[in-house]
């Protein structure tokens, strides 16, 4: 399918060609790991701060907090608090998940995975993380400008995100933080979805994709689509604090004319929406290919289940307004966009159908890899089944920005897209850096964090149920949520193990580097097309383009003999 | 891994402080509105989360399930299927229809009528014996507006609160809702509803209170406002009718003599009566 030839480039010498102002897609991977994983780590930091204020309101945070908060007692102080959490939501989303997922493992996996040497276009690849890396650092300069970072919720919504409610620096940088990330994500997009179109390997078909590719290729499309959505909306955000006009201004605040704060939410959501599923997509997608490879027989429904990320790609776009109920929007509309939610769970059903048929019957084994790539299905199954709570409007008029939304949200997002984020990174780490990771101390990862989330998700459901709102620096002020102080220190429990259980993942990483077995070409006995070359991957990938004759999960053929998996280049056995 | 029970014993130990039992702790506030109210909010919560979780434990069946009958060591020969013969698609199809006809159409259809049958009821001031308030919030106070004896709003008879409002039970209350500054969100937890407050726009909402629930309640800001988002917080007064007549005309006296006619910021109010336009479009009234 490559309409063009692919010349071998001679592989870069000094550092900073080979590392730095790389054009290699597996290098711009490996800078968006280690660029996801500082800043997960960021993220999670703040996530324990608010949970400890949230679970012993008033008092030092330990070890830490005097440093931190000096002319506060070692107290998390109030406006600090809001920007605690707009930050911890603002990282996570846009410099944690979507760097770890789409920049990471987009970059290496797509032309891997399709046959090809590099990604179409190396030079958009290589300002994709350079602008990412500018816009890391607006988010966090932000923290450092005297009234503090961006602290209206990392929805921002106006007139709170513009000067009437934020006349600091902080929101400035924060709207430019997430106008280059947009740049940022376009290009990669572009580049992701040219590459998949120009250059399948020959005979490799659509349908001839490992779905983790299907789930990026889904995921660059509505990235194109809607990322620029946001930067306009954060522009004209930007155009209303240092310019003084007035899209998102009104009321008394709006003295030169009025525009309409509700108009952002619109904007917001119809990308905020499509970006849940940006997130999500590329997570089903690698769960996907590992549960059928550790369970060695062929994806259960493989047509299906590509055809339904597509129908939830396509509904996504159209669910948006689920986010607004309570902005009292026209009836039409409001019952509009809860049917249209409703719909999402036909695909959803589909999909959670393939994934136990693909273990079905299958003879599986628990590498971390599958372990991880099992616990999304758990923990994707609870977040997918609340969101009927918040898709239906009556309930949601309750449940609407309560901590239930809180916890559905990390159950999708935050715990699922993690889990196979951490899936993805045991699987292709060989791949990557020719080094087999420990297992057994991936095992104490995945347990620990596994617990840790559910306890956190789950009490966060439990006090949303009983009442609890968010964004509350101390919500026992309200005497009917005092009852919840025990289920908020169990949650910020759960959170410390999850905490506590990312150092084995780190000091995993160590070990590898220093004494990790080396990998083989093929450790995981699999036959997509990042496994026929060896491990590092070269910098040309492929001494020749390989040609495609049958489809990615070709595995447990009774016809095979000595071996049960073949290689997509290889014709499949029959009997 | 020996920290697990440690952290264990010490969230169990939080609950252990209290006689209060963990379910008792999970329960919702108290639903104080009329039958048909509050009550159709708890009995959909209900009925989503007894679906969900019957799918739960099947989703988990099958993830436990398999992952323990066909592990390797005992299932050593996979079954080699691609899933697309015509029973695997239409078993697929038949748990992808279940669940939207189970769970999905039921709840989208009862939440229409609840709305169309309740929430978006609206009681008509001019039919009707309501009570009407105009609600204002700003950074960090809910401000409550009553009309004074002419019945018109946003005049120097009327009554004005702060974070204090006072209605009578059984009575329909019926408010029109803006913010002055940023975007709040109107929430009564004891009622199951809320609205958003939105600068330049006007919102609306009713309640209506059930006979013999009288007490001091909690009314919260669930939207993000800010620093002291968490201090945004009033308190609702359920009276009696005899006791909300006495207060009301207490209230009404004072106003009178004490509402300064020079203060401009008095008159945040407006008429209630406002071109239809301009109030947000939320149902046929």
């Amino acid at each position: 399918m490559a309409m063009f030839e692919q010349h071998i480039h001679e592989a870069p010498k000094d550092f900073l060609s080979k590392y730095v102002i790389s054009y290699d897609h597996k290098v711009i991977a490996k800078q968006f790991l280690w660029y996801a994983i500082f800043f997960l780590g960021i993220g999670g930091m703040m996530a324990l701060l608010i949970r400890w204020t949230l679970a012993y309101p008033g008092q030092a945070f330990p070890i830490l907090g005097h440093l931190l908060f000096p002319h506060n007692e070692g107290i998390v102080p109030p406006d600090t608090y809001a920007a605690l959490f707009t930050m911890h939501g603002t990282i996570m989303i846009f410099y944690a998940i979507t760097p770890l997922l789409i920049g990471c493992f987009g970059n290496l996996l797509i032309p891997l995975q399709i046959g090809c040497r590099d990604m179409c276009f190396p030079t958009l690849n290589m300002l994709s993380f350079w602008f990412a890396f500018i816009s890391g650092i607006f988010i966090l300069a932000g923290l450092v400008t005297p009234l503090g970072a961006a602290a209206g919720g990392w929805t921002s919504y106006p007139t709170l995100s513009t000067l009437v409610g934020s006349p600091g620096v902080g929101q400035t940088l924060w709207c430019l933080a997430i106008f280059s990330l947009g740049i940022s994500s376009t290009m990669g997009a572009v580049n992701y979805i040219t590459t998949i179109i120009v250059l399948r390997a020959p005979g490799m078909g659509y349908f001839d994709m490992p779905l983790a590719t299907w789930g990026l290729f889904l995921t660059a499309i509505l990235n194109a689509i809607f990322v620029p959505v946001l930067g306009a909306g954060v522009l004209l955000l930007i155009f209303d604090r240092v310019f003084g006009t007035t899209f998102f201004l009104a009321g008394a605040a709006a003295t030169s004319g009025t525009g309409d704060p509700i108009l952002f939410q619109h904007v917001f959501w119809i990308f905020g929406h499509p970006e849940v599923y940006i997130l999500i997509l590329p997570a089903w997608g690698i769960v996907s290919d590992i549960l059928s490879f550790f369970s060695r027989k062929p994806a259960f429904g493989y047509k299906a289940t590509a055809l339904s990320m597509a129908a939830i790609t396509i509904l996504s776009t159209l669910v948006y307004g689920h986010h607004m109920f309570t902005t009292q929007m026209s009836p039409l509309l409001t019952q509009s966009f809860m049917t249209l939610t409703m719909t999402i769970s036909i695909p959803s059903a589909v999909f959670f159908a393939n994934w136990l048929g693909t273990i079905w019957r299958g003879s599986i084994k628990f590498d971390s890899p599958m372990l991880f790539s099992l616990g999304v299905v758990f923990v994707f199954g609870l977040g997918g089944l609340t969101g009927l709570h918040l898709g239906t409007v009556t309930t949601d008029l309750y449940l609407h920005d309560t901590y239930f939304v809180v916890g559905h949200f990390h159950y999708t997002m935050a715990a699922s897209v993690l889990l196979g984020g951490f899936a993805a990174i045991y699987f292709w780490w060989p791949k990557m850096f020719g080094k087999m990771m420990h297992e057994g101390m991936a095992k104490i990862h995945f347990w620990g964090t596994m617990i840790g989330l559910n306890m956190a998700f789950f009490g966060m459901l439990l006090v949303g149920y009983g009442g609890m709102h968010r964004r509350l620096y101390n919500p026992f002020v309200y005497d009917y949520l005092e009852k919840l102080i025990p289920i908020n220190t169990f949650i910020t429990v759960g959170a410390l193990l999850m905490g506590v259980s990312q150092f084995p993942f780190l000091w995993n990483i160590v070990w590898t580097f220093r004494k990790g077995k080396i990998a083989d070409a093929n450790p995981w006995k699999v036959g997509t097309l990042e496994w026929a070359i060896p491990s590092p991957a070269p910098v040309h990938n492929f001494d020749e383009i390989p040609v495609v004759k049958c489809g990615p999960h070709e595995l447990g053929n009774p016809a095979l003999v000595g071996k049960d998996y073949q290689m997509q280049t290889e014709e499949i056995a029959k009997a | 891994m020996k920290l697990a029970p440690i952290l264990w014993a010490a969230s169990i130990s939080a609950f252990a402080q209290t006689d209060m039992s963990i379910w008792d702790r999970m329960k919702p506030p108290k639903d104080i509105s009329i039958e048909g109210f509050g009550s159709k909010i708890d009995a959909l919560f209900m009925y989503i989360s007894l679906m969900d979780t019957f799918y739960f434990i099947l989703v988990c069946i099958g993830l436990f399930g398999f992952s323990y009958l066909y592990q390797a060591k005992r299932h050593p020969k996979p079954y080699y299927t691609y899933g697309n013969k015509p029973k695997h698609l239409m078993t697929t199809l038949v748990i992808g229809l279940a669940v939207f006809f189970s769970i999905d159409s039921y709840i989208a259809t009862t939440s229409n009528s609840d709305l169309l049958n309740t929430f978006w009821n609206w009681p008509d001031p001019a039919k009707e014996d309501v009570l009407r308030v105009q609600v204002q919030g700003q950074q960090w106070v809910w401000n409550f507006r009553y009309p004074g004896a002419d019945g018109q709003f946003n005049t120097l008879d009327d009554i004005v609160t702060t974070n204090d409002l006072r209605i009578p039970e059984g009575k329909k209350v019926l408010f029109q809702i803006t913010a002055k500054d940023v975007i709040h969100s109107l929430y009564f937890p004891n009622y199951r509803i809320k609205v958003d407050a939105m600068p330049g726009r006007i919102s609306r909402l009713w309640i209506q209170t059930r006979k013999g629930e009288t007490g001091q309640y909690d009314i919260a800001c669930a939207e993000m406002c800010g620093t002291y988002h968490y201090r945004m917080q009033a308190k609702l007064t359920v009276y009696s009718e005899e006791d909300y007549n006495r207060w009301n005309q207490e209230a009404r006296e004072i106003a009178m003599v004490g509402n300064d006619p020079d203060n401009a910021d008095n008159l945040w109010g407006w008429q209630w009566d406002i071109t239809p336009k301009a109030v947000a479009q939320t149902g046929s009234n």
